[in-house]
């Protein structure tokens, strides 16, 4: 039986478009058959209509999870692309004719996403060819080879023969070898239907890879009950814009390329018919790029670039300059030999920042559907700009409006936003308040860019609405958790998004992770993080109570466990540190939590001899603070601490602990400054200088005001006139001091 | 001249052989000039075979990098390699001037004391005197040559020159032309005329090359060897040729020796060992792939002077002592840490290089 015409190609190769239109406007068609899945024609409308703008890619994804998807991405010179253009151009009927989408989905059920797998499971035979290639690998040989070709029958011809040897070499061997064989004789079936509809072989072109273009030759039609047995899975589709930069990312065969807007540029050189075009081009933007960031480019060196370009094509026999040697050429003639120099000028030029459009209203996803009804019902349309906006949000019930809807409008928007920002759809950017602790205020920064849509498409994956996608999500992450901090942190945002059900699921795995024992640090980040929620959350009309009990249990394993974590080494101190206040500060929050034990815990921390003394410091000045250690036991503390016999390096640690907190109050007790002072009296020599390295360290960060008052308090003790005093304090150590300051830090003091 | 007594021969006579084997079997089209087409200049540099003579690689490494040098050469633009100290600049330029020219002795070589005369031209000054300005009294500099013949010339270590003979070069290889007022002549370079210089990165700021005349090169960044197996595959090599010209009496080092040292030497060079697992201090000089050629080279003069003819243990480590110690006390130090942290806990067969070094600092 005589077959259609077979125009195997590579899918996002300029080359390829350019001499596919040529032969479809030779041949002049009536039906063109396009690889892609044969359910999904209906999308063909919506791809050629006048507002589309390529990169756009179809994507269909299973309905149950685990969702899996595949995606077909289209450049403006991808050749399936072109080819739907031309039919649409020229009233031809258009066709895709490869498996059904929720055949493939079906299909590659054992196996990972396919649009990996492409890639994956070519691995090998493009291994082979890399080597055969021998320079830059099989994507610079097949640009030398095919790209670059001229002759319309060239490309047609040696992509046929390309696809058939790699075929050759891959026969059998390959994982998705079966599915290979499914899909042609499934397409083989098409084009038979195709045949006995009423078209003639010469007016049928069949756009295909050129894999499989002897298999099309030699399969066998699908049979009715063949097609009846294929395995479905339940699947939706939809069309999205795409970006270059996600082509670029994705690597392996017909999934992505390396430099889409390169290959842009070679498709508009060929539009222009000039060869050279591309590679002047390229160099151009290089260079302009370049300027544009401030550094100069000469018209000369670019001109070098394109020679230099030129006679690295010719040493590799070819006459016009490949990917790989232009970018070398930039490196050397525009940067100097460096690539660094030139590397984000590259990356703009072969990536670019393209992103595709799609017309409102084109096949949305339900998701998107749910997304633009919410901007509605809240009244930010507006803000879907590409300009970015302001919005301040009040959470409070705005009591002058008649409903309860609109009452708590901003409220609404904040969930709405938040469950975006959980999503990863950068729409809203959140600012810092300027008014601290205004809980009830938000400020966002809302821009709509193409990105931000494709996220949105990206996360219909997750669920059908924002807020059921936004629950997956928080739930992935509650699996995904490492530490107790990171469920606390799926507790906030689940607050923030307004959702109580993802709140209960995460209380959940919070409580059966608590059981396992975790450090100080962890157990303080989470108990500081559902404090926030639970003292702020009733802004956000939910009930905090199902958090209380697990607060409750954290907290009161913190207390447990403080005087353990205290022994540490200096620098373990920053961390408990900043731990006990974290705990301190929810102790002080909330009266559910029972202050006795925190405070036991706390004493006996700044009782105790053998814990890191800074932190006992820390706990005594904290107890002060919260007024649980009267002047007279701290008295006591400080002529204990600083006795004579205690290493000087221990008693000044412990004070630059004491001083870590609430200076004010310090500062104001005299009987403190005065025991200090008869403490360094009553030390000799050796351990004067060897307590002063540790005391400088203690009053470094004391500001010029604090340290006003200290001299007060000093010259009182001494009596000195406090403003001499204050003087020598505050001055600017002289040379000599400083000389035998710095000679003391290089004391050794392990001799005494 | 009898070549067997001379110390070192240029590159186009010890590789005569192949450069006419790749001469005879030319195919490609030869730029005016040249004496192989680019091709041919690429197999000469990074192997290959020309008819049924094995052509040997001169340059291991990037085979691109010596692409884009011929590429700069051919497009007639001026060539400038740059690189640490011993990552075969001089070697490589040498080579292109050997094949492109079959005449690599065009050389100025690039000193504080080099002046703009030894760039361009100066006299004869008895014949100056006597005469007056005349052609048989001047006295032609490489680069002039070069230029009159339409060759290769080659400047070595560039950024050692001062600026002003630096700058004469600008106008040299802008307008393609010297002038000579003396003698009211301007001589036009012929075709096929470039200059390959070379700088050292280590020079960085001795004289920092100016916008002007950096924009006339193209720059082509040599790199150290990329991997330990290629590395050891320059150093076998090297030694090879130099034990072949030397006279050395001495066995080839086994490929154990060789492996050892450009194992310490990499890992004193990056400041890890190989396996990344452990940082190390690097001694202040370069321990370039050029070191380890000539360290192994005197290793081999020692063990055929004053050995048995094979490499010991003893002679090594009095090699790798000079090469890494270059300042007695900073180095010192970083070569004991290594000794003790790193070769001592390898053991086996590092045993006995770490008893000889360990004596040599004890």
């Amino acid at each position: 039986m005589e077959l259609p015409i077979l125009f195997g190609v590579r899918h996002l190769s300029p080359a390829g478009a350019f001499h596919l239109r040529r032969l479809l406007d030779t041949v002049r068609p009536r039906l063109v058959l396009v690889e892609g899945p044969s359910d999904l024609s209906g999308q063909l409308p919506d791809i050629t209509r006048p507002e589309t703008a390529p990169p756009i890619a179809i994507l269909a994804y299973t309905q149950a999870a685990p969702v899996r998807s595949i995606l077909y991405p289209f450049a403006e010179y991808s050749p399936e692309y072109q080819a739907i253009a031309w039919a649409h151009e020229h009233g031809a009927e258009c066709r895709f004719m490869d498996l059904p989408s929720d055949v493939f989905l079906a299909l590659g059920s054992a196996r990972p996403p396919v649009d990996q797998q492409e890639g994956e499971a070519r691995f090998d035979a493009y291994a082979a060819l890399d080597a055969q290639a021998g320079e830059d690998g099989h994507e610079t040989f097949w640009e030398r080879t095919l790209e670059h070709a001229t002759d319309p029958d060239a490309y047609r011809l040696g992509a046929a023969e390309f696809g058939a040897q790699l075929r050759d070499l891959t026969a059998g061997r390959e994982g998705d070898w079966a599915e290979t064989v499914v899909r042609e004789a499934y397409m083989r079936r098409v084009i038979e239907d195709a045949l006995s509809g009423g078209y003639a072989p010469g007016e049928i072109v069949a756009v295909t890879g050129a894999y499989h273009v002897e298999g099309l030759k030699t399969a066998a039609p699908m049979t009715d009950a063949e097609i009846a047995a294929l395995p479905r899975e339940p699947s939706s589709h939809t069309l999205m814009p795409y970006s270059y930069y996600r082509l670029s990312t994705r690597s392996g065969y017909g999934a992505g390329n390396r430099a889409p807007a390169y290959y842009s540029l070679l498709w508009q050189g060929l539009q222009k018919g000039s060869g050279s075009w591309a590679a002047e081009s390229y160099l151009a933007r290089i260079a302009l790029y370049q300027r544009e960031s401030g550094t100069s480019v000469s018209s000369a060196e670019v001109i070098e670039a394109v020679r230099l370009a030129g006679s690295l094509a010719a040493l590799r026999g070819s006459g016009r300059p490949a990917l790989r040697d232009l970018r070398d050429a930039a490196v050397t003639c525009l940067g100097g030999g460096s690539f660094a120099a030139v590397s984000r000028a590259v990356a703009s030029a072969e990536i670019g920042s393209a992103i595709g459009m799609l017309p409102d209203g084109v096949s949305r996803t339900s998701i998107q559907a749910d997304f633009y009804r919410q901007l509605k019902d809240l009244k930010l349309e507006k803000y879907r700009d590409l300009t970015a906006q302001d919005l301040p949000l009040d959470l409070r019930e705005n009591r002058n409006v008649k409903t309860a809807r609109s009452a708590f409008l901003d409220l609404e928007r904040s969930a709405f936003l938040h469950r975006l920002r959980v999503l990863g759809v950068s729409f809203g950017q959140r600012r810092e308040v300027e008014q601290d602790n205004a809980t009830w205020a938000e400020r966002w920064v809302l821009r709509w860019a193409p990105e931000a849509e494709i996220e949105l498409v990206e996360s219909a994956l997750k669920g059908d609405t924002v807020a059921q996608a936004a629950s997956f999500q928080l739930g992935e992450r509650v699996e995904a958790a490492a530490g107790m901090a990171d469920i606390a942190a799926v507790i906030e945002d689940a607050f923030t998004c307004g959702m109580a059900g993802a709140v209960t699921c995460a209380t959940a795995a919070l409580q059966a992770m608590a059981v396992d024992a975790a450090g100080l640090d962890d157990l303080a980040a989470t108990a500081h993080r559902l404090s926030v929620v639970v003292q702020y959350g009733g802004v956000r009309r939910l009930d905090s109570a199902p958090l209380e009990p697990i607060l409750r249990q954290i907290y009161l394993r913190c207390c447990l466990i403080l005087s353990t974590a205290c022994a540490c080494d200096d620098t373990g101190a920053k961390v408990v540190a900043q731990s006990i206040e974290r705990v301190n500060a929810a102790a002080l929050a909330h009266d559910f939590l029972d202050n006795q034990p925190w405070l036991d815990a706390l004493t006996q921390v700044a009782r105790r001899d053998d814990l890191n003394t800074k932190l006992s410091g820390f706990a005594a000045a904290i107890l002060l603070e919260r007024g649980a250690m009267d002047a007279q036991s701290l008295d006591l503390e400080v002529r204990r601490r600083l006795s004579r016999g205690v290493p000087a390096d221990l008693g000044a640690g412990w004070f630059e602990g004491l001083a870590m907190k609430n200076r004010y109050a310090l500062i104001a007790r005299l009987p403190l400054w005065r025991s200090l002072s008869e403490y360094l009296d009553g030390l000799d020599d050796e351990e004067f200088k060897r307590a002063l390295v540790f005391l400088r360290r203690a009053f470094a960060d004391f500001s010029a005001g604090e340290k006003d008052d200290i001299a007060e308090n000093l010259g009182e003790l001494w009596g000195l006139n406090s403003r001499q005093v204050s003087e020598a304090v505050n001055a600017a150590l002289p040379h000599e001091s400083q000389v035998l300051l710095e000679g003391l830090d290089s004391f050794d003091f392990d001799d005494i | 001249m009898d070549h067997q007594k001379v110390q070192r021969l240029p590159a186009e006579q010890l590789f005569q052989h192949e450069l006419d084997a790749l001469i005879a079997a030319e195919r490609d089209a030869v730029p005016t000039g040249w004496r192989m087409s680019p091709r041919s200049v690429r197999t000469y540099i990074c192997g290959g075979r020309a008819g049924s003579t094995p052509i040997t690689p001169k340059y291991i490494g990037s085979e691109r990098l010596v692409e884009i040098a011929i590429s700069t050469l051919v497009t007639d633009r001026a060539l400038l390699l740059i690189g640490e100290p011993g990552t075969a600049k001089s070697w490589l330029s040498e080579h292109l001037c050997a094949a492109i020219n079959g005449d690599s002795t065009k050389v100025v070589q690039g000193t504080a004391g080099t002046t703009e005369e030894q760039i361009r031209y100066s006299w004869n000054y008895a014949m100056l005197i006597a005469q007056g300005p005349s052609p048989a009294a001047m006295l032609k500099s490489p680069v002039y040559r070069a230029m009159e013949t339409g060759t290769v010339a080659r400047l070595e270590e560039i950024s050692r020159c001062a600026s002003e003979v630096q700058d004469a070069l600008i106008s040299i290889l802008s307008e393609k032309r010297i002038s000579v007022p003396e003698l009211g002549v301007e001589v036009p370079a012929q075709k096929g005329f470039s200059l390959i210089a070379t700088a050292n990165t280590r020079d960085k700021g001795v004289n920092e090359m100016s916008a002007a005349l950096k924009r006339r090169f193209n720059i082509v960044v040599l790199p150290a060897p990329a991997s330990l197996e290629a590395e050891m595959d320059i150093v076998r090599t090297r030694v090879e040729q130099l034990a072949g010209s030397l006279d050395l009496n001495a066995a080839l080092p086994a490929g154990e020796v060789v492996e050892k040292v450009c194992t310490i030497f990499r890992e004193l060079r990056s400041g890890q060992t190989l396996d990344g697992a452990q940082k190390l201090k690097p001694p202040t000089g370069v321990l370039s792939t050029a070191e380890a050629i000539s360290l192994l080279a005197n290793s081999m003069a020692l063990a055929g002077s004053f050995g048995d003819g094979r490499i010991t243990d003893g002679d090594l480590a009095a090699g790798l002592q000079g090469a890494v110690v270059k300042d007695e006390d900073k180095d010192g130090l970083a070569w004991k840490e290594y000794l003790e942290h790193i070769m001592k806990k390898r053991g086996g067969k590092w045993a006995g290089l770490y008893r000889e070094c360990k004596e040599l600092n004890a």
